[in-house]
């Protein structure tokens, strides 16, 4: 659709010949306005990098590489060390927790969604938005005076009593229930991802040719048989990709976490200790870091991390998704977008 | 499964393992909903008692009677910074869309989406992060409008794409006719497209809203809050969610209950929003269908 | 919506923007003989007798709008460098790499003296558990695990002390609260001068962090067996067992406003990166007393946000001083006071120096002594 075909047009009409070309002058010159703010934003992003980047600078060229493996994050003048593994470790593993406890629930939940039509589907549905759509903050308010105290004396004891004296796997429930720690943290995010995993799911699961379901079930198979096989081989790589998108959002989450985690910088077996993430430690940090020194600047180092992280899982979850779409022969396209996935405020 | 076990009657271990299955759902089902009903019925139970003509028209009393007080100038503060930020992001995030929908079809169109897919993904901190040292260090001051600058890194991203969406499903006769017509390209689009896609596009810009408001780690970096009503933007303001955040840490109980009554009136704003974006979008896609 | 409604309310909302900005700034400026808003950030330990000072300060002068954020003696030194706020407040005197960062010459005000206590909730232990600088040093590090450790019970004979488990809490933020207790630390004990040092921010070796003095309160009093280090009003309203610590004649003092103003003696001027009053050797005082500081810069620019500053911070030093003890602070000795004031007289804004306003000065007799 060029725009020839328009001043042509008015060409045709008898419209004068300057007028004309003043008319694809305004055209050209509003599609190249539309460009360059498209454009923009990819400059923002850029910028943000960049200038980002010049901030954690002198923490990478002192640490390099030990940056991201360093153990210790110490800003006492004159022993100044930072060493962000506690807090990718805190991340990779409230996110791996949050994911864990989400997927299921919420593969079970698009599932659910699919089957059933009318009554039950959509407030069901409008519910799930409902959970997308409450902001970090309130989540984290919930999360400190309500979850926690109920986590504190009731579930952490009991899995201390019970899976913490189990061999191996024990070790992940030892010591104390009280307090801030990185198994609160990992439920709440579970709840604050559902949402988008079972949005993103439910679509992929929609796609799912419908003949090969009926054709199943038309043979006698039972409701799960003909889940197993006719929509789970077809869906798993868009689950994968949905759960990539989760995990996105996990790794993000910055207010909810940091009000229940307890922002220490300690790597440890167990969950029920205090933890900190990339975020939730910038969060509680960044407005004291003093820039004389390397404090602030180390922030601005992690804070490069979670960029450059956002863009790789950004990059990974649409080739899985396309995946997806390629193998049910539909047009590759982007994700489409619902209130689920534009994510929750954090 | 050979076709002969198909065709017998569903016995056994098959049925136990799709009852199982049927139970598993409806589990998860529970699970969500229960979830949703503990959080809503706590925010309401501990929310609304904080709620008073106090809360709504006064600045915080002090901390020994804080329920004296209110958070008026939070509330005022969120408005202005989320307005500075929809002012911005609003048009701009309509412009990318309009290039997305009507004029890009290569590699740019799709670098540009993926940028905004990074955008949405990035954690808001990190926007918060990087407003401070561009905008913050530069002006010399904390600011509202520092705070809109942050949230515009979110909300940019968020009209963009969901516009996007919209306008691609305006139906392309439209857009042949009106040039049949003899009207030229960029009128098509705003005089014609955009305003065929209008509910969807407010809609998009609803969202975008309701994602902001409830946004606390922007905020928290760039507008550093106040005690006062501020009106002007180049000056330190409150937002309601920096206030949920500062209140809930003290030790004291009066401020927890007022970080509940901010907690509540801000879900329900959210909510309205995000609700009242569903309808119209379900209604908009019925409208072009 | 059509576009051109869309266009109208723009153009209605941005004009509305604009007009705001434009009335309220000018309303800034204005101030006058009511003072103006002034935005202030930094330490969490002088908090509520800020927040309480701004409060009467304002009956006073009532367009002295001051804007204080709580964010931490690291951040208040931050952004008074950044010079994104009007004045800082911090705990820790300015030590010289963050003096060689700031863009002027500054002035530091002591303002009012209090304590760090080390607060603890232990089922069966009464406050008053009597502890040392060595012994602190262990807890601290996580040497030292149960309550019945015997280098507890050889301090406190006689009392019968549970086997709990010590949980440490400390500070998660950069604060001033930390490095006074951290530079206590240190004084006492050489390992722990090594391993870990004094700053506003440190390597704990244990425990678990808190958000400001609020968040530690709460992390304390929520676990059994917890212990961490508070400044003396925030346990004392908390209701934490509070414990009496050594000083240097042996003698084991407990924190009061007494014993902590009975420290102050020792504040000399002109501050500098070493200022303490810890170890005060005057009998009773409590080894773990500090003051803390308002920065300002020297040179001011704007007339009315100086005038409003400099009255503020001369009433503090004057008038304010008589309320500090109803908020368990204790105030500046009147020597110490009024050499803060002297020290202030250097603030000049234009290239001219300040006076008091009458508001301030007349009628009100200030009660500064302690």
């Amino acid at each position: 659709m060029s725009s020839a075909v328009g001043s042509d047009a008015l060409a045709g009409l008898g419209a004068s010949e300057p007028k004309a070309r003043r008319a694809r002058f305004i055209d050209r010159g509003f599609r190249w306005v539309t460009l360059l703010i498209g454009v923009g934003l990819i400059a923002l992003l850029i910028y943000m990098l960049v200038d980002l980047t010049a901030g954690g600078w002198r923490t990478f060229s002192r640490f390099g590489f030990g940056f991201f493996t360093g153990t210790t994050w110490n800003p006492v003048r004159g022993r100044e060390q930072f060493g962000a593994l506690p807090f990718i470790f805190g991340t990779l593993v409230t996110s791996l927790l949050a994911v864990l406890i989400a997927v299921p629930i919420s593969v079970g939940l698009a599932l659910f969604l699919n089957q059933v039509r009318g009554l039950l589907a959509n407030p069901l549905a409008v519910f799930i938005d409902i959970l997308a759509a409450i902001p970090s903050i309130v989540y984290g308010l919930w999360g400190l005076f309500v979850l926690k105290p109920f986590l504190d004396s009731t579930v952490e004891p009991f899995l201390i009593a019970t899976v913490g004296k189990v061999p191996v796997i024990g070790v992940f429930f030892r010591g104390k229930a009280q307090g801030p720690d990185m198994l609160t943290a990992g439920v709440i995010l579970a709840i604050m991802i559902v949402p988008i995993i079972t949005a993103v799911s439910r679509e992929v699961i929609a796609v799912v040719p419908r003949d090969l379901r009926e054709a199943a079930l038309a043979l006698g198979a039972t409701r799960w048989e003909s889940v197993r096989v006719a929509v789970l081989p077809y869906a798993r790589n868009g689950i994968v990709g949905a759960t990539m998108l989760g995990l996105g959002r996990a790794l993000g989450e910055t207010i909810a976490v940091t009000m229940v985690i307890g922002n220490v910088p300690k790597i440890g077996w167990s969950l029920l200790q205090p933890g900190a993430t990339i975020p939730s430690w910038i969060a509680s940090s960044f407005r004291e870091a003093s820039s004389v020194g390397l404090h602030r600047s180390a922030l601005l180092a992690l804070a490069v991390t979670l960029v450059i992280w956002s863009l790789i899982l950004a990059l990974v979850s649409r080739i899985l998704v396309r995946k997806t779409a390629e193998q049910l022969g539909e047009p590759g396209e982007d994700e489409p977008v619902s209130v689920a996935r534009l994510g929750t405020a954090g | 499964m050979s076709a002969a076990g198909i065709l017998q009657p569903v016995r056994g271990s098959r049925r136990i393992k799709d009852l199982a299955y049927r139970g598993a759902l409806w589990c998860c089902v529970a699970i969500a909903m229960a979830t949703l009903g503990v959080i809503a019925f706590y925010v309401v139970k501990r929310g609304i008692s904080a709620l008073s003509v106090n809360f709504f028209t006064k600045e915080p009393a002090s901390q020994l009677h804080p329920e004296q007080g209110g958070i008026v100038q939070s509330f005022i503060g969120t408005g202005i910074i989320v307005g500075i930020a929809s002012l911005i992001a609003i048009p701009l995030g309509l412009l990318t869309a309009v290039y997305l929908a009507e004029y890009g079809k290569g590699r740019l169109a799709s670098a540009i989406r993926l940028t905004a897919q990074v955008l949405l993904s990035v954690p808001s901190i990190v926007a918060g992060a990087f407003i401070w040292t561009v905008v913050v260090v530069a002006f010399g001051n904390f600011s509202a409008f520092a705070g809109g600058l942050a949230l515009v890194v979110l909300m940019w991203p968020i009209v963009a794409r969901a516009t996007e969406e919209v306008l691609l499903l305006v139906p392309q006769d439209l857009r042949e006719g009106s040039l049949a017509l003899g009207l030229p390209r960029w009128k098509t689009i705003m005089r014609v497209v955009v305003p065929a896609a209008g509910a969807g596009i407010l809609t998009a810009v609803m969202l975008a809203v309701a994602r902001a408001l409830g946004e606390t780690a922007p905020i928290l970096l760039t507008a550093l809050g106040n005690d006062f009503i501020n009106t002007d933007p180049l000056k330190p303001t409150d937002a309601v969610p920096l206030r949920i955040f500062s209140d809930a840490r003290t030790p004291v109980p009066g401020l927890h209950q007022i970080a509940w009554g901010g907690a509540l009136v801000l879900l329900l704003a959210v909510l309205l929003l995000s609700i009242g974006a569903r309808v119209l979008s379900v209604r908009q896609q019925k409208r072009l269908a | 919506m059509r576009a051109s409604r869309v266009r109208a309310v723009t153009i209605a909302v941005v004009a509305a923007a604009l007009v705001t900005t434009a009335c309220s700034s000018k309303s800034s400026t204005s101030g006058g003989a009511g003072g103006v808003a002034l935005t202030g950030a930094g330490a969490t330990f002088p908090d509520p007798i800020y927040e309480q000072w701004f409060d009467d300060f304002q009956q006073v002068m009532p367009g002295a709008k001051i804007n204080y954020q709580a964010i931490g003696s690291g951040g208040g030194v931050e952004q008074f460098t950044a010079q994104t706020v009007d004045f800082g407040a911090s705990d820790a005197p300015l030590q010289s790499d963050e003096i060689s960062a700031l863009p002027g010459p500054y002035i530091e005000i002591p303002t009012v003296l209090g304590g760090v206590v080390i607060a603890y909730n232990v089922a069966g232990l009464k406050s008053g558990l009597k502890l040392d600088g060595e012994t602190a040093s262990k807890i601290f590090q996580g040497e030292i695990t149960t309550w019945d450790d015997p280098a507890i019970a050889k301090l406190n004979p006689g009392v019968s002390l549970p086997s709990t488990p010590i949980s440490v809490v400390h500070r998660s933020d950069e604060s001033g609260t930390t490095f006074v207790f951290t530079s206590w630390l240190s004084s006492q004990s050489k390992d722990w001068e090594s391993k870990v040092g004094a700053d506003k921010a440190v390597n704990w070796p244990t425990g678990t962090g808190g958000d400001g003095n609020d968040g530690v309160a709460a992390a304390i009093s929520q676990t059994d067996g917890s212990v961490g280090y508070l400044s003396y009003d925030f346990a004392v309203t908390s209701k934490l067992g509070i414990a009496d610590i050594k000083a240097q004649d042996g003698s084991y003092i407990t924190p009061s406003i007494e014993s902590i103003s009975k420290a102050g003696g020792g504040l000399t001027f002109p501050i500098s990166p070493d200022t303490n009053i810890l170890n005060s050797t005057t009998k009773g005082a409590y080894p773990i007393s500090s003051t803390t500081y308002l920065l300002l810069y020297e040179q001011a620019t704007d007339q009315a946000k100086a005038q409003t500053l400099f009255d503020f911070v001369t009433w503090a030093l004057t008038t304010g001083q008589g309320t500090v003890q109803k908020l368990n602070y204790s105030p500046l000795p009147s020597d110490i006071a009024s050499q803060a004031l002297d020290a202030l007289g250097k603030m000049t804004v234009n290239g001219q120096s300040l006076t008091a306003s009458s508001a301030v000065t007349g009628g009100s007799t200030g009660s500064s002594s302690g």
